[in-house]
């Protein structure tokens, strides 16, 4: 059988008047030569030009499979489905989300939907922050805590109109929920659209390219409603039944407040890393080849969430090590 | 039914080229296949170039420009097809390329489509629009999300709409519809009623089927399929309700009291390790057609102990759409890249006749 080739969406995410219209209309008008779709909310403030775009209700859905963590974007997978029964094929499809969206239903959606996971594919979550007013919607909204910790990439915008040390607050800011985003700093999102568009941020292949500098498990008591991040390593090899029964279980009933997860592992006894990451409950993974000669085998996982110091991660981490 | 399918066959290289393929014609459209439909003596085609083409076992096929996008619904009315378009029309069109717009949604997508007794209706978003005949305006039938499968009954005196956490089936009175709501939770799409009215069955998000006896509104869930559910197509005299979703068509009995519940389904034209995407009735024949993720479509009788008939070998795209002619003289097929097929079911050396 023939697969067909997976088109790659980008999910644009941010607070009312970030400046998520700005930069979908940078990529629009400066992609010369490449075909895009988009698909917007109801709610946006400016006008798109673009041959293709697609209004959209934001619809969540809860999978009927007894996971009430398990939503997905009903309207996604209809337009998505819908695009692909078009003659006419497109390079990108863009997805424009509203202020307030939770970034979780759109990323689940490529993981449980099979038609979507065979014809699409998530290259990145791309979130637009006002770098005047993003402290304040941190603490004032939970849906700005998750699209900062679900970016691939926060593009940090109007930083001309922030004072040097007020910037590197709001960064420390997001550093403290999501370190492992890329942050680009923008004036009216003039940001390099390499840095944006291409960057494949949910394939396995790009965990291994997660820097083991920032596995450091060093982090202040976080005020427990907060979203932070923790990682833990290893360098004694885990146990596999034992990691899939604690994982497992760890999903299953604490998902809801495990926003991401990724991890390369070392498993006993097995030649290949074994690489996953995780959405809420929802995980992918797989063996990804062999270690590489020259580095050391050595387990490593990361987790951005909520009230994970109460989940005992490190405890059931350090358990999975084979004796 | 003739048996050209040896048991023995390699089944993981695919089917072969069937005579009846021989024998037919085949096009490559360039766009894929959205949705087949009988309509008057000739079968309709959609596609996601926005065109319709209607195949008559007399005459030529004939293309008609319908939409600016892709066409993402079709239904037979008479002998012309209501569709329904990503550039936010619902048209008529007729074999002889007439293109009537009934509405314009603009950007609104118009996702569903079902005609019943000179009655016409769409959907776009979370509304159902119904036109009835020689009225120009439509009744407008609100739901609380967006609508996901649309379809009349025999009589054309309900209209079933299916969305998120059921279905609404809506009951034509003298002045206006009346509502009545089916309860279960998750994403429901495809609908149809049995020929009967008895019953209704949507195909749902998850891999499964729920259906209602409407009486009682009593449930029945038909689970275990490995894919999702695409395609529904009532078969036989008892009748069956055959399904896509798994490796073979997968037909539940909804003769008796309590339809299907407590039975189990009849499982004919396997298809190897392939997946079924589309399935249709050889009506009347107790038959049905199977088309598969690969291009393969077979054709079997409602009996696990007899072989089916290969009536398209595979090609290597998914089939999306399979409708025959009203007087079973021919079938068309269509795939996701765009391939036809249109051939005869009579003739040649390796007919299906002896079904």
């Amino acid at each position: 059988m023939d697969k067909p080739a997976q088109i790659p969406v980008t999910v644009l995410t941010g607070f009312l008047g970030a400046g998520k219209t700005t930069l979908l209309n940078r990529i629009l008008t400066e992609h010369h030569g490449k075909r895009y779709a988009v698909i917007v909310n109801e709610f946006g403030e400016e006008g798109i030009d673009n041959d293709l775009v697609v209004d959209a209700d934001e619809e969540v859905f809860e999978m009927n499979n007894g996971c009430i963590c398990c939503t997905v974007r009903g309207d996604l997978i209809r337009i998505l489905s819908g695009l692909m029964k078009r003659g006419d094929q497109f390079d990108a499809i863009m997805v424009e989300t509203t202020g307030l969206a939770d970034p979780a239903p759109v990323a689940q959606t490529f993981f449980v939907d099979q038609d979507v996971a065979d014809r699409t594919r998530l290259d990145a979550i791309v979130t637009v922050a006002d770098a005047v007013h993003l402290d304040a919607q941190l603490g004032e909204h939970h849906e700005a805590e998750e699209q900062v910790a679900f970016a691939d990439v926060v593009l940090l915008n109007k930083t001309d109109l922030v004072e040097a040390d007020g910037l590197e607050r709001v960064e420390a800011r997001i550093r403290k929920i999501n370190p492992y985003a890329k942050i680009i700093r923008t004036a009216r999102c003039a940001a390099s659209l390499d840095e944006v568009l291409g960057l494949n941020a949910f394939s396995l292949d790009r965990v291994l390219e997660m820097e083991p500098d920032f596995l450091t498990s060093d982090h202040d008591h976080e005020h427990d409603d907060e979203v932070a991040s923790v990682s833990f390593v290893s360098e004694t090899p885990l146990d596999l039944d034992r990691f899939q029964e604690w994982f497992g279980n760890l999903l299953q009933q604490r998902g809801q407040d495990i926003l991401r997860s990724k991890g390369i592992l070392d498993f006993s006894g097995h030649r290949d890393r074994y690489v996953f990451q995780g959405v809420h409950m929802l995980m992918d993974g797989s063996p990804m080849g062999p270690w590489p000669e020259d580095g050391p085998r050595m387990s490593r996982m990361v987790f951005i969430g909520r009230n994970l110091e109460s989940m005992g991660l490190k405890e059931g981490f350090e358990a999975c090590r084979a004796t | 039914m003739t048996t050209d399918l040896p048991r023995r066959v390699n089944r993981r290289a695919g089917f072969p080229e069937s005579e009846l393929e021989k024998c037919g014609l085949k096009l490559e459209t360039g766009a894929p296949v959205t949705g087949a439909v009988a309509a008057g003596d000739a079968v309709a085609l959609a596609s996601g170039d926005g065109t319709v083409r209607f195949f008559h076992p007399e005459t030529d096929p004939t293309v008609t420009m319908a939409h600016n996008g892709a066409v993402l619904c079709l239904a037979a009315d008479g002998d012309h097809v209501l569709t329904g378009g990503d550039d936010g029309r619902f048209l008529r069109v007729s074999h002889k390329g007439q293109v009537e717009e009934i509405a314009n949604f603009g950007s609104r997508w118009v996702d569903c489509v079902a005609a019943g007794h000179g009655q016409r209706a769409c959907s776009s978003g979370r509304t159902v629009h119904v036109w009835r005949d020689g009225k120009a305006t439509a009744a407008s039938l609100e739901h609380a999300s967006t609508v996901g499968g649309l379809a009349f009954d025999a009589k054309g005196r309900r209209l079933a709409a299916t969305h998120y956490g059921g279905a609404t089936v809506w009951e034509r009175g003298q002045r206006r519809w009346r509502p009545s709501k089916l309860v279960w939770k998750g994403s429901h799409g495809a609908v149809s009623f049995s020929p009967d009215g008895r019953y209704l069955v949507t195909a749902m998000q998850e891999n499964a089927l729920h259906g209602w006896r409407l009486r009682d509104k009593s449930h029945m869930t038909m689970q275990g399929y490995p894919a999702k559910i695409k395609s529904l197509a009532w078969v036989g005299g008892a009748p069956h309700l055959a399904t896509s979703g798994a490796d073979e068509a997968i037909c539940w009995p909804f003769d008796g009291k309590d339809g299907p519940m407590g039975r189990t389904p009849l499982c004919v034209a396997h298809g190897g390790k392939r997946l079924a995407t589309c399935v249709q009735s050889l009506s009347e024949e107790n038959a049905v057609f199977a088309g598969f993720q690969d291009g393969a479509v077979l054709l079997a009788e409602l009996d696990e102990a007899k072989d089916a008939v290969v009536v398209r070998g595979s090609t290597g795209a998914e089939v999306t759409a399979i409708a025959t002619t009203r007087s079973l003289s021919h079938v068309l097929i269509g795939d996701a890249k765009g391939g036809v097929l249109w051939t005869t079911l009579w003739e040649g050396e390796a007919h299906a006749r002896t079904v």
